[in-house]
């Protein structure tokens, strides 16, 4: 069995160094889909390397066999993919709600969920602009979210296996994914088009609207819950047609998995978070975040892994150690980077990431299960980052700025990104009594001198900040 | 004055408070250079123009209504409320075929516009609206319809110039526009807005070529507006069955509407007119040479006119290329 060693950050060829310590019995004990035959995904990150994940020989990663497991069943997803679709397992693809509908399409048996849109991170692993320029020669302007790589893996029919059915959510929301989905459809795709609300705040001056609150505080209209509940049951529609199944109580079931999920995620990031020392690298802690979307295709399996993952970062909190020094300084990071490699420059650089606002707030609270499945699934979705105001989804950080937890914070921007060309000077202004660094995310492989400047000049500002 | 932004706000709702409905469309490089200091320089520049118009006029505002048509326009109610202490209303406008979110909205529009105006808006004061706007749109289709006649007598930059007095509210008279007769290659407009600042543009275009129709705001998209029945229910079905925009999803009905008026406008080409980072438009630009099947000249702009000789000598060598077609 792994030895696990003392926490670090270590390179690719150190991991396949240390992968030879793994037996193979622990090689064939963690399975995709529970299936012994070909379900096997435990292997050095090399391995992912020579199917073209170039950027690997220049990430850094945990050393635990925890991350090991994560990585290997992340960089697997496309295989796992193709094999589900491969053995009769429906593909179910869910566009633009980041987070709600999987719960909805998991509760049917041997049906699956994925995030087209993920494959956003696809062209920085890959080191390379295929997607990206592909994407550009079927209409998409060079200026807009890297997600756009999307509509080019639909294109291309290469990096998942055809969708059985696609729900693409649209409304209240981002340009750029609506847009991108309108152009799947042109492709010969045929989404269900679903509504996203407007979560519109109270004001002194309104008078009409009956509000409520979610869970997490955050007011909206009462009768939005009722346009999303709707929403939600087309969707329960739709499956209950594609699967000839119909029982709500695999929806309650689904609802409950998924809040375990949700909460496991919450205690792993409240451990690494309040720890002396970061115990887990901010790379792999964004990896841990996304996996709430859709649990990578394989809810029981993530579920397991995290399992594991939470049991190396409470060990690590016990004994006092960690993948960072000490004294690196607490940053918040706002809006996900779609390149990799800046969470791992970024601490190299000095900075502990303790707070993170990557536009999934939906996917990070807890489901209601005392109440209707629809309704309850409408009432978390309400929670989105991106449907209501900048001030509520920046108030967090806000708190913990005040409270003295976060020294700096970091926004990464996609050039021509709707939410982030009108957000970014708020939120500066905003958390402005901390040095706030934005920065444009450059296209792959394309991290410059410049942006490690400023990065370092943020890190001195911080510093002198705080002496 | 109580501004608005968006064709599915129903003007006549905004007059039976008693203010003026004056439609947010500005947009000149100045305007947007000066509302980079609130949003980041790869926001749309009519949105930065406009935020910088109600910063620089918040005394003239009694309330901005909007809709959440595009993100970032919706995002720029968000910065004017953090801003400026003017009453915002922003409605949801259904993205996808949802009739009831927009009814249930125009309701709550209505409601708050009684609180904010202290008048009770009855389907009589609405009538009244109705009539008056209806009256003038009227007017404003007999116009168009000399536009798009073959030949074609009244020109683009001349209905456009009158069609400011709705978008600002001057409604009063009718305008009068003196007709002149063009063969120059037919051309339709679609695309971003048509700022009030714009006269520049489309005399630049109708010196060559002649638009005989358009669905832009900012110049004709308000004729599509019928209110039938002159209630609140009335203007709810009016606006929200106007032809689709091009933001809606799925947009096959947009589509579909554009060559309509393509094939009875006789249209020989078309200009897309597109704004930096306007994603609606710019995403769409590859699939409109693709479905309307006519050529299409793309022009790209942050509202600047520094590169106006180029500009007009690809505008020659599109009229060249209608002609060589026809």
């Amino acid at each position: 069995m792994f030895k696990e060693l003392s926490p670090k950050k270590i390179s690719m060829s150190e991991w396949s160094e240390q992968f030879k310590e793994i037996d193979t019995k622990t090689i064939k004990k963690f399975t995709y889909y529970n299936n012994k035959d070909w379900g096997v995904y435990l292997s050095p990150p090399a391995t992912f390397m020579v199917y073209g994940v170039r950027e690997l020989k220049r990430l850094k990663f945990d050393n635990s066999l925890a991350s090991l497991r994560l990585w290997g069943f992340v960089f697997n997803e496309s295989e796992r993919l193709f094999r589900a679709k491969q053995s009769g397992k429906k593909i179910v693809a869910t566009l633009g709600d980041l987070g709600t509908i999987p719960t909805i399409v998991m509760a049917f048996p041997d049906c699956i969920p994925f995030y087209p849109e993920c494959i956003w991170w696809t062209p920085f692993f890959n080191e390379s602009t295929v997607l990206l320029d592909t994407a550009s020669e079927l209409g998409t302007p060079e200026a807009a979210c890297f997600s756009r790589a999307t509509l080019a893996a639909f294109y291309k029919k290469a990096y998942f296996p055809k969708p059985d059915i696609l729900f693409a959510s649209s409304g209240a929301s981002c340009d750029d994914y609506s847009c991108i989905m309108q152009l799947v459809e042109d492709l010969g795709y045929s989404p269900i088009w679903l509504e996203i609300p407007y979560r519109r705040r109270s004001r002194s001056y309104f008078t009409t609207d009956e509000y409520e609150r979610t869970l997490s505080g955050l007011e909206y209209p009462k009768r939005f819950e009722h346009y999303l509940t709707n929403e939600y049951k087309k969707v329960w529609k739709e499956m209950a047609e594609l699967t000839g199944i119909h029982d709500l109580e695999l929806l309650r079931t689904s609802i409950k998995k998924v809040n375990r999920l949700r909460m496991l995620v919450e205690k792993i990031k409240e451990l690494g978070n309040e720890a002396e020392r970061a115990p887990f690298p901010a790379l792999e802690m964004m990896v841990i975040e996304f996996g709430n979307l859709y649990g990578y295709a394989d809810l029981d399996e993530w579920l397991d892994i995290l399992e594991m993952v939470y049991q190396t970062i409470r060990g690590r909190v016990q004994h006092k150690v960690g993948v960072l020094s000490a004294d690196a300084i607490p940053i918040a990071w706002v809006t996900p980077s779609a390149e990799p490699y800046l969470l791992n420059l970024v601490e190299d650089m000095g900075c502990r990431v303790v707070e993170t606002e990557y536009v999934i707030h939906q996917a990070l609270v807890e489901i209601e299960e005392d109440i209707d499945p629809f309704h309850a699934l409408a009432r978390s979705f309400l929670n989105a980052s991106l449907i209501g105001s900048t001030e509520e989804r920046v108030s967090r950080i806000r708190d913990k700025v005040h409270a003295g937890k976060i020294a700096g914070v970091l926004i990464t921007n996609m050039l021509g990104c709707s939410h982030c060309a009108m957000e970014t000077r708020l939120i500066e202004q905003k958390l402005n009594t901390v040095p706030v660094l934005s920065i444009d995310v450059p296209a792959p492989f394309a991290v410059t001198e410049q942006i490690k400047s400023r990065i370092a000049a943020f890190v001195e500002t911080m510093k002198w900040a705080k002496s | 004055m109580i501004g608005y932004t968006c064709p599915y706000i129903p003007v006549e709702l905004l007059a039976a408070t008693g203010l003026k409905p004056y439609c947010l469309l500005h947009g000149d490089i100045q305007l947007s250079q000066d509302g980079e200091q609130y949003v980041r320089v790869d926001a749309c520049p009519f949105v930065k123009s406009n935020l910088t118009h109600i910063l620089n006029n918040q005394e003239k505002f009694a309330a901005i209504v909007g809709t959440t048509a595009c993100d970032m326009s919706r995002r720029m109610f968000d910065v004017i409320d953090e801003m400026t202490k003017i009453p915002v209303y922003v409605l949801h406008n259904p993205r996808t075929d949802n009739p009831q979110i927009f009814s249930d909205e125009i309701d709550w529009l209505k409601s708050e516009l009684e609180h904010l105006s202290h008048k009770k808006l009855s389907d009589d004061i609405l009538a009244i609206q109705i009539d008056r706007w209806g009256k003038l749109r009227e007017h404003f289709r007999s116009l168009d319809n000399k536009r798009a006649a073959h030949p074609s007598v009244i020109s683009t930059s001349l209905f456009y110039k009158t069609a400011t007095n709705y978008y600002q509210g001057n409604i009063d008279a009718l305008p009068v526009v003196t007709e002149t007769i063009s063969d120059k290659p037919r051309v339709y407009l679609v695309g971003s807005e048509i700022t009030y600042e714009s006269s520049a543009l489309l005399e630049l275009l109708e010196q060559e070529l002649n638009i005989v129709g358009d669905f832009t705001c900012g110049v004709s998209q308000f004729l599509s507006i019928t209110v039938r029945k002159k209630t609140l229910e009335g203007i709810k079905q009016a606006y929200y069955c106007q032809p689709s925009q091009i933001y809606k999803r799925p947009n096959k009905e947009y589509y579909d509407y554009i060559k309509v008026q393509l094939e009875t406008r006789k249209c020989k080409g078309i200009i897309a007119w597109t704004l930096d980072y306007c994603d609606s438009y710019e995403f769409e630009s590859r699939r409109m040479e693709k479905n309307f099947g006519l050529p299409l000249l793309k022009i790209r702009s942050n509202f600047s006119f520094q590169n106006v000789s180029q500009l007009k000598t690809r505008i020659t060598a599109f009229k060249e290329v209608l002609c060589s077609r026809s």
